[in-house]
């Protein structure tokens, strides 16, 4: 029995496997039907080559090595993408710095092709007294196609890395179809002063920055859809928790919430993907319960309404949802309901202790820490509950996901090396790496929208 | 007459049974092609704005409060169910999987492409194929998946794509390979046509004539 068990089941698998084969040939024209098709998976190659030139400079520059150090920035920040590899110049066959960047329309792709590059990046860089603007092409070497044609601007004072890290950008979505995120920023909760400060920086860890410095608890930053504000808990007003706001170029914070019972405490707010609304954690002195309120209207809508703890709302990108963590079953569990708080239902049932929902802005994953003997672990689980598998497992605690805008990557604390830093990995959970270091905690990463 | 046909019916409830009771075989699941991305935005973005300044420090003497914090509950033992497996570029690939399907069958593996793969010209499954056509086209394989390079975003989805490449004697492609069943996806669509430009040129074929190549991830199946 046991061996017409093993017959039949191979009988299957080779019927799959012909059905799958006669599927694959079944669109090919008449021409190439004759034959078998040659039935390519992928090799050990996951990374594409750039080749990227030192920009041309026409202008008479203050600093001669500005387009040596620009390139290097651009090749940091498509390394950061994990997408591609940066060739060494010194084995280029072409020049090694842009020529005739503006008449020119060919390329001598062959010269590319040689040295392996998949991507060839040219370009040009002028500066005037208030400006600096970088422009570059993209080329396609093995079709040896152009692929883009960009300019970027700023003012002088800027760093010129920021417009590289935006044409890194632009070049990870030329051959993926995906923007990079090494231009996004990332805001975070930082102890190195002495107290619970938020902090600012580059997505890789680069540029760090307070954005607070009051002395007292400052806690869950996160970003307005446009990125032009963080909306963050303090304690810094009367001791008492409250929402503020910090909009770039507009000095001292603002509380965001006025006018409301000051007995009413704000523990978190997150606005909703458009930026008009706030998902608000609040308790008068009761287990905390979730509202949505419009800044600058003094009406609450009540979201949730029970005898347990609700908090952490995250809003679906599309805004009809949101999720959040309650303990009415007994132990912090996900939960999501609509918008209006309607139609709320469980979503998470394994584990003791599953708490910090981030929902991923493509809307395919939510990422949650869950509690695994002592410390946390970091899951995805999808908003029909129907997959849910660990993505960070480690004996030290992963916490506060926080996604990429591009729902690449995830970035989140760990205490792995003692103290808590910053972390970012992509969605096979592989080899995180560390953004943050130094003193202090590192912790609540909020990872930012793509800049406008 | 009674008994022949209680015997009769008897014998036709033990065949039923018998078949009912047998494997059945499992067709494989239906490859799903999924749009995963839309074409990048054209219109360039304005610079970028500059950071905000941090505010001012305030000295404020403040008696630091009890932080907010998620629901406190008696700590549960935890059972942790066994993490499910995470997706993983799976290195098989159609010609490993035919080739573990023949050992299973006692058969011989030489070509394993040429001896599974219909050819559909014949109108049949599992037509002989010229041993100079299987060898060309194992060695075709082999070249191509060198150059080709897939990002592991593309490795855990269901991608087919199906191109047909003009080949001289000599294996050089001539002209802009065709794509003739797009897997959804522009930049996997692009992605194959790059690895075939850049395999070329290919090892000669048996015949100068247009060749069908299908790239599929290896685990979308």
């Amino acid at each position: 029995m046991r061996l017409a068990m093993s017959e039949a089941r191979r009988a299957g698998r080779l019927a799959a496997a012909l059905l799958l084969a006669a599927t694959c040939l079944s669109s090919l024209p008449a021409a190439a039907q004759g034959r078998p098709a040659v039935v390519v998976t992928p090799g050990e190659r996951q990374t594409f080559k750039a080749a990227l030139q030192r920009f041309a400079d026409p202008s008479t520059s203050t600093d001669p090595a500005r387009t040596a150090k620009f390139r290097e920035a651009l090749a940091q920040a498509l390394l950061f993408s994990g997408v591609f590899e940066i060739i060494d110049p010194k084995a280029f066959l072409g020049p090694d710095q842009t020529e005739n960047f503006e008449n020119r329309d060919g390329l001598a792709c062959v010269d590319w092709t040689t040295v392996g590059a998949d991507a060839f990046v040219e370009g040009r860089i002028t500066a005037d007294a208030r400006n600096y603007t970088a422009e570059f092409r993209i080329w396609d070497t093995a079709r040896c196609k152009r692929l883009l044609r960009k300019r970027y601007r700023q003012g002088v004072d800027l760093d010129p890395g920021i417009l590289a890290k935006r044409a890194a950008d632009d070049i990870v979505a030329a051959f993926i179809g995906v923007r990079g995120v090494s231009s996004t920023e990332m805001v975070f909760v930082s102890d190195r002063t002495g107290s619970k400060e938020i902090f600012l920086m580059d997505a890789d860890g680069g540029r760090q920055r307070a954005v607070t410095a009051n002395g007292s608890i400052n806690n869950f930053p996160s970003w307005s859809p446009s990125g032009d504000s963080i909306i963050y808990t303090s304690y810094r007003h009367r001791n008492q928790p409250n929402l503020f706001v910090t909009t770039r170029g507009r000095g001292q914070p603002q509380r965001l919430l006025v006018g409301f019972d000051r007995n009413l405490s704000q523990y978190r707010g997150v606005f909703d993907p458009v930026g008009k609304q706030v998902a608000v954690v609040m308790s008068d002195g009761s287990p905390s319960e979730i509202y949505r309120v419009t800044p600058g209207s003094r009406k609450l809508h009540q979201l949730t309404r029970n005898q347990a703890i609700d908090v952490s709302p995250t809003w679906s990108p599309n805004g009809e949802e949101i999720v959040y963590v309650s303990d009415r079953a007994g132990s912090p569990q996900l939960y999501l309901m609509d918008a209006d708080g309607k139609y709320s239902r469980r979503l998470t049932f394994n584990g003791s202790y599953n708490t910090a929902p981030a929902w991923s802005p493509d809307g395919k994953w939510i990422a949650y820490e869950t509690r695994v003997g002592g410390q946390f672990d970091i899951w995805l689980i999808d908003p029909e509950g129907r997959v849910n598998v660990p993505l960070i497992t480690h004996p030290r605690s992963d916490e506060a996901p926080s996604w990429a805008p591009n729902s690449r990557k995830i970035a989140f604390s760990s205490t792995r090396r003692g103290l808590a830093d910053i972390y970012i990995t992509d969605l096979a959970g592989t080899d995180p790496v560390r953004v943050t270091s130094g003193a202090g905690n590192n912790t609540s990463p909020g990872w930012g929208p793509f800049p406008r | 007459m009674l008994v022949l046909s209680i015997l009769g019916h008897a014998g036709l409830l033990f065949a039923l049974s018998y078949r009912s009771s047998a494997p059945v075989m499992r067709l494989p699941g239906v490859v799903s092609v999924e749009l995963v991305a839309a074409p990048p935005s054209a219109a360039p973005a304005p610079p970028v704005a500059r950071p905000a300044p941090p505010p001012k420090p305030v000295v404020e003497k403040v008696v630091l409060p009890k932080e907010p914090a998620a629901p406190k509950v008696k700590p549960k033992p935890v059972v942790k169910k066994p993490p499910l497996p995470k997706p993983k570029p799976v290195e098989r690939d159609l010609d490993d999987v035919l080739a573990d399907l023949r050992a299973d069958a006692g058969e011989p593996t030489p070509e394993p492409i040429a001896a599974a793969a219909p050819s559909a010209g014949a109108g049949g499954v599992g037509q002989p194929v010229p041993p100079e056509v299987a060898a060309w086209i194992r060695q075709a394989k082999i070249h191509v998946r060198r150059t080709w390079v897939l990002p592991p975003a593309f490795r855990t989805q269901a991608l087919e794509a199906h191109v047909l490449v003009d080949l001289d004697a000599q294996g050089n492609v001539l002209g802009e390979p065709r794509v003739v069943r797009r897997s959804g996806n522009p930049w996997y669509d692009e992605g194959v046509v790059r690895a075939i430009q850049k395999a070329s040129p290919l090892p000669p074929p048996p015949a100068a004539d247009e060749w069908a190549f299908v790239f599929i991830p290896s685990d979308s199946f």
